[in-house]
């Protein structure tokens, strides 16, 4: 019995103790489902940096109170007749005792007071991006090139409900990923057109609220050619856990190739607004809108949804009476955003999507065509 | 006062009764104004918060097991996240707390009650209609609030009634949180037995005087 308590646990406890403390640094870059991703920035780099340091002061800390602790216990117990001893107020050790902690406080504080002011100087960035959260989606703006474009959850909706298995990026695809060019300055102006949203990417070290009527700004500068994942980190309703984050870092020639690409697809893509478009193209344009827009509350059959309070569309009088209303409705939303605005959509797409509606589903409305020029002039 | 013993005539004991009579069943528990009595109720109703709050979590993460769609959509999935939060903290927690106080404090303290005694009951009966609201709002049309606990605007805008009935229960168990901290300050404050240094009873924890 002696034997079994005596050094023997203590050389265990310690040898334990000591491959743990290897363990946990390995562990801390093996598997990012366990830990911080692997960084692929400088601020990243220096957040989990900074997160061992307090880590292993935490560590220190525990060891030296629970230790002297234990021991005190251990070595004082009754059952070896020590006697208690009895005095109040020690000045030495009440200064001591203040001294040491605010010192703590202090080698905490200062590494950690310089990584947040990095994480804000945001001055003289190589190229600013402007990132708008949206119900439920994320759109991004090229503010130098002129040129933006949404980026919606690309996951089949099969494998959400179960019907497919679930692909290697389950919820964390999309379609249109942000692209940037490596080792540039990333500024990134964040704000939001409906609810707070978060734009989070881990593996930059960024997280910032986007929250509507404000611009924010952070900043990132990507060290590694690849493609990263990041979520909206703020509860922004039903669909919250559908508007991943994906960064694609390019290397700056392909970069460079990637943006004369974009733009070229989106010259012959431009829209004239004064043409005046056929039924069967707005309806088949529209569609698409719909479905990426719209369904989410009034689902892709036009049902709506009672739980959220989207009325169905399908006999709507709004659908089906004078198209001046329908365009207000759809432009600048209705019942305090419940029904959110849809400003940010192009004339083409506001017209084609409300085209759609009139004459989908069964719906045979009167004035059945809506024309881009149309919703021109009624927006404010 | 005269120092001559008191002796009771025949017959006038019955007068005692209209004093020390309490009612029995529900009503001595709806119109108590004992602060032990009180204390169990709102450790009761902190306990069945905690039983109901945290079968909502269980939900979450039952829902959470496995990726995909399982057991409740996500517009009920945030109803739970945000109940579990309101109801835990509102509930649960801050009830828990005047629970205790109500049982420990006037004994620590030497005093033969909360100092608002009527106020104190009235403190307690607050909460479960308040409840009762919250947990109705998972019933209505457009469901329970599902902005998260911390409520925050815009997003709280686009709910529906669920919100309205949320926000009237936090402001009932707002009014029974602050009775009841009026009371526990307002008792240690001036009812401590002779002798007991204000220091002394607030030292819950060694509650030496
Ligand atoms: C966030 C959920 C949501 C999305 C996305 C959404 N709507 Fe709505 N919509 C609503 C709600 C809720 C209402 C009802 C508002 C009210 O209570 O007045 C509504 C109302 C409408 C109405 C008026 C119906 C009526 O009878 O008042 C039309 C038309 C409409 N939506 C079209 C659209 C179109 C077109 C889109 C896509 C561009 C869209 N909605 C996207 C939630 C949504
Ligand atoms: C019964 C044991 C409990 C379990 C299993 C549990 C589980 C959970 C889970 C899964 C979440 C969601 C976390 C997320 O956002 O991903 C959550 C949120 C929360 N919990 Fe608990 N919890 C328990 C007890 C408690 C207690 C006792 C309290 C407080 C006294 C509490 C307060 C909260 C709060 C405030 C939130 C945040 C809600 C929100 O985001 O709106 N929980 N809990
Ligand atoms: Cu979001």
């Amino acid at each position: 019995m002696k034997n079994r308590t005596g050094p023997g646990v203590v050389a265990r406890l310690l040898r334990t103790a000591i491959a743990l403390s290897v363990a946990v640094p390995g562990l801390a870059f093996a598997d990012y489902e366990w830990n911080f991703q692997p960084p692929v920035s400088s601020m990243a780099v220096q957040i989990v940096g900074l997160h061992a340091y307090i880590f292993w002061i935490c560590v220190a800390i525990f060891v030296g109170v629970f230790g002297v602790m234990f021991y005190a216990l251990y070595r004082h117990r009754k059952s070896v007749g020590h006697q208690a001893v009895q005095f109040h107020e020690n000045t030495l050790v009440e200064i001591v005792w203040t001294i040491i902690p605010f010192l703590i406080l202090l080698f905490m504080a200062y590494p950690a007071t310089k990584t947040v002011l990095a994480m804000h100087d945001t001055s003289a960035p190589d190229m600013t991006i402007k990132v708008t959260g949206y119900q439920w989606k994320w759109g991004y703006d090229y503010l130098q090139e002129g040129f933006g474009f949404y980026s919606n959850l690309a996951t089949p909706l099969a494998q959400i409900e179960n019907r497919e298995p679930k692909g290697e990026h389950y919820l964390l695809e999309v379609d249109n990923p942000l692209v940037v060019p490596i080792n540039a300055k990333v500024r990134v102006l964040v704000t939001a057109g409906d609810v707070i949203h978060s734009w989070w990417m881990p593996s930059f070290g960024v997280k910032q609220d986007a929250i509507p009527g404000f611009v924010r700004d952070t900043w990132f500068r990507a060290d590694k050619v690849g493609i990263y994942r990041g979520q909206c980190a703020e509860l922004c309703g039903k669909e919250h856990g559908f508007m991943p984050i994906v960064v694609e870092v390019k290397s700056k020639e392909d970069y460079a190739k990637w943006v004369d690409e974009h733009k070229s697809k989106l010259a012959a893509a431009a829209d004239d607004p004064n043409k005046t478009w056929s039924l069967n193209d707005l309806v088949a344009r529209g569609h698409t809108i719909f479905d990426g827009n719209c369904a989410a509350c009034h689902q892709t059959t036009g049902a709506g949804n009672p739980a959220l309070g989207a009325p169905a569309l399908v006999g709507d009088k709004v659908v089906l009476g004078p198209k001046e209303h329908q365009i207000d409705v759809v432009l600048n939303g209705q019942n305090n955003g419940k029904m959110p605005p849809w400003k940010h959509l192009s004339d083409v797409d506001v017209a084609a999507v409300i085209s759609y509606t009139r004459n989908s589903w069964g719906n045979k409305a009167d004035q059945n065509v809506v024309q881009p020029a149309e919703v021109k002039t009624a927006r404010k | 006062m005269s120092s001559t013993p008191h002796t009771i005539a025949p017959g006038e004991h019955a007068l005692d009764h209209g004093y020390a009579h309490h009612p029995g069943g529900i009503i001595r528990w709806i119109t108590t104004t004992n602060h032990k009595d009180i204390g169990t109720m709102y450790l009761w109703f902190s306990f069945t918060m905690f039983i109901v709050g945290g079968l909502m979590a269980m939900t979450i993460r039952a829902e959470l097991f496995k990726p995909g769609l399982q057991i409740v959509n996500p517009e009920f999935f945030n109803s739970l996240t945000t109940l579990h939060g309101l109801i835990m903290i509102f509930g649960a927690l801050m009830p828990g707390a005047v629970g205790f106080a109500n049982w420990m404090i006037p004994m620590q303290i030497g005093a033969p009650d909360m100092a608002f005694a009527r106020m104190n009951n009235w403190s307690f009966w607050l909460l479960p209609p308040a409840a009762l609201l919250l947990i109705l709002s998972l019933f209505v049309p457009g469901g329970a609030a599902a902005g998260g606990w911390t409520l925050y605007p815009p997003l709280t805008v686009q709910a529906g009634m669920g919100m309205d009935l949320t926000i009237f229960a936090i402001h009932i168990m707002g009014a029974s949180s602050i009775m009841g901290s009026i009371n526990i300050i307002t008792t240690i404050l001036n009812l401590r037995a002779p002798g007991m240094t204000l220091h002394g009873s607030l030292r819950p924890i060694c509650c030496s005087p």
